[in-house]
């Protein structure tokens, strides 16, 4: 028997149950440390290929009802969104906002973000984009503060109009090859009538919406820098694997069509940008959790551009990128969290910390170390096969303003360790730091992460294994030139 | 012209008002009420793709399976407004819930005031 639809439907029953329990602190607690423990069994009990929902099955040559694809790569994507999703419940339990409001939310999000990643209906897909939307929102709320509020509501307007264009694309593609499965779809796409470019360009909106590309990247930052640190982690989780699904969907629909080769300038194009306006918005900041948000928009451009050339190679670096970038991005966050428990997060209010906790200082030296791809962490193997894409693909110049984007983010990662670790500070500020607590569940999940990247650094190949094939069946090998 | 051709038309209407209603009006409440007839107008579109002169897709007990395959408008489009009229019923009220908020916080609606960026 195949269990595989148990990666979304758990997630979401248990969402429920703890939407009951409010209230009971206790309960919620531990019921959210077998949660944690049992997202990490998910991934490994379905099986590979097709999953038909209530038994439809293939009907005269056409999949009826919604089906899930699954395979190694899917695999992969999943494996980590379920490990940062754990470790992230498990630091959440430590903090007293409305508990199990949070676990809810982030539940509902794993949930979602594994069927827009399975999916293999167009129409499922937009579903839970919208469910997202939803929940990224009100993990912002939670934080509680009124420029919180403010940031939801505009994430949620731009939301609407973004999802509603995307379903107008869908409404496209639907009445031009009259079947919302997307194996369906592909072989009835070989036209190139105008109804599938508005189509494809439509769903181009949605994809730069739900991963803050620009024109959204702000609001998307915005978002980040709003919520608690180790919510943050969170999203930024969230907006990856959905840049990750929905890029993979739209190469798999429309990659090696005659007319695509105009959207990949699009989308080459709308990568490009969010690495440079990123790092240079992260550069102009003096808070510490703006600094990472821009650059998590920032690395999003890296991903994007890396699946954009659509070669197999590409599409390999892309989806390492944003397996790794999650990785130490999250670390990133969550030692913000920690600092931001001394005392707030404002770069030139900070100071002095390296003697009060000299090992999470090291670990997220590590992870900036591993942001700005320096070897031997994991984001050197990933920026280093990015670039080698970019040179197979015959774009030299990709290349080299990803290594000039590099630059930029040491720069800043640097900036912000020397203000928050090493510039000396006078005595009150130290009497200040001692009477406040370290959490020490977030060190734990710090430590977990860091070890990751130094992992992963070595054996890079423990992550592309899994992709290879998946990537060389949707992938074209071409020259763009 | 026909049934189908003038849904298209009033459906390109409603996203255009809708979309100009979004970003050119300031009050958030117009703001939301904008969403609302942009979402319809793509609910249009999607009902009129599915039209083919047939009857309603309503199944009577009556009525066998090959002579309503035959004569009803396609089901599945219905199917489909049904699950996105949902969606934005509860997207909207997470919006009219926040917008309440910021109200009582700054006794105004404008789009200028309780949107801004800072």
């Amino acid at each position: 028997m195949n269990f595989l639809p148990m990666i979304i439907v758990f997630p979401l029953i248990m969402a429920i149950i703890m939407n009951l329990l409010h209230g009971k602190e206790k309960a919620v607690k531990y019921l959210t440390f077998a949660t944690a423990i049992i997202l990490i069994a998910l991934p490994f009990i379905g099986e590979y290929g097709y999953y038909y929902f209530s038994g439809h099955g293939v009907v005269d040559g056409w999949i009826s009802g919604i089906a899930y694809l699954y395979n190694p790569a899917k695999q992969a994507v999943i494996i980590t969104l379920s490990l940062i999703a754990s470790l992230v419940l498990i630091t959440g339990m430590g903090e007293k906002l409305k508990n199990n409001m949070f676990v809810t939310l982030s539940l509902m999000g794993f949930a979602s973000i594994s069927a827009i990643v399975l999916a293999d209906d167009i129409f499922n897909l937009y579903v839970f984009f919208e469910i997202i939307s939803i929940v990224q929102a009100g993990l912002v709320f939670l934080s509680g503060t009124e420029e919180a509020y403010k940031a939801g509501l505009r994430y949620m307007i731009i939301g609407s109009v973004a999802a509603a264009l995307m379903l107008l694309g869908i409404t496209f593609l639907l009445a031009s090859t009259g079947t919302l499965n997307i194996s369906d779809m592909k072989h009835h796409l070989l036209t190139d009538n105008p109804m599938v470019y508005g189509g494809l360009l439509l769903l181009i909106v949605g994809l730069a919406y739900g991963s803050g590309l620009p024109p959204f990247h702000n609001i998307k930052a915005d978002l980040y820098a709003r919520s608690k640190g180790f919510i943050s982690a969170m999203l930024q989780t969230y907006s990856k694997f959905v840049l990750v699904g929905l890029m993979l969907i739209i190469l798999k629909l429309f990659n090696g069509l005659s007319y695509f080769s105009s959207a990949h300038a699009v989308l080459i194009a709308l990568g490009v940008l969010a690495m440079v306006f990123g790092v240079v918005m992260a550069l102009l900041q003096s808070d510490y959790k703006k600094l990472l948000a821009y650059h998590a928009i920032s690395q999003g451009g890296y991903v994007a551009t890396g699946l954009a050339l659509g070669t197999p190679l590409g599409i390999v670096a892309g989806i390492f990128h944003a397996i790794n970038h999650v990785i130490y991005k999250s670390a990133l966050f969550l030692g913000a969290y920690i600092v931001s428990c001394k005392r707030g997060s404002n770069l030139h209010k900070l100071g002095g910390l390296l003697p009060l906790m000299p090992y999470v200082a090291f670990m997220v030296l590590c992870a900036k170390l591993a942001i700005s791809g320096v070897p031997p962490f994991n984001g050197f193997q990933s920026k280093w096969m990015l670039a080698e894409a970019a040179m197979q693909v015959n774009m030299p110049e990709i290349a080299i303003i990803m290594i000039i984007v590099s630059i930029g983010t040491f720069v800043s990662m640097m900036k912000a360790f020397y203000l928050i670790y090493l510039k000396p500070v006078d005595e009150e500020t130290l009497k200040e730091y001692q009477g406040k607590e370290v959490p020490k569940l977030a060190v734990f999940s710090l430590f977990v992460l860091t070890a990751l990247c130094i992992i992963i650094g070595l054996d890079p190949s423990l992550i592309t294994n899994y992709l290879w094939d998946y990537a060389r069946e949707i992938g074209v090998n071409y020259c763009l030139k | 012209m026909d049934f189908q051709m003038a849904s298209f038309i009033t459906s390109g209407l409603l996203v255009v008002i809708g979309l100009y209603g979004v970003f050119f009006v300031d009050n958030v409440l117009k703001k939301i009420i904008a969403l609302e007839i942009l979402g319809s107008g793509v609910n249009l579109a999607l009902i009129a793709i599915g039209y083919n002169g047939g009857t309603i897709p309503i199944k009577l007990p009556n009525v066998p399976l090959n002579v309503f395959a035959k004569e009803s408008a396609y089901p599945l489009t219905h199917a489909l407004v049904l699950t996105n009229i949902v969606i934005e019923a509860s997207m909207l009220a997470v919006m009219l819930g926040v917008s309440i908020i910021l109200y009582k916080k700054y006794k105004t609606l404008k789009g200028s005031v309780i949107l801004k960026e800072d």
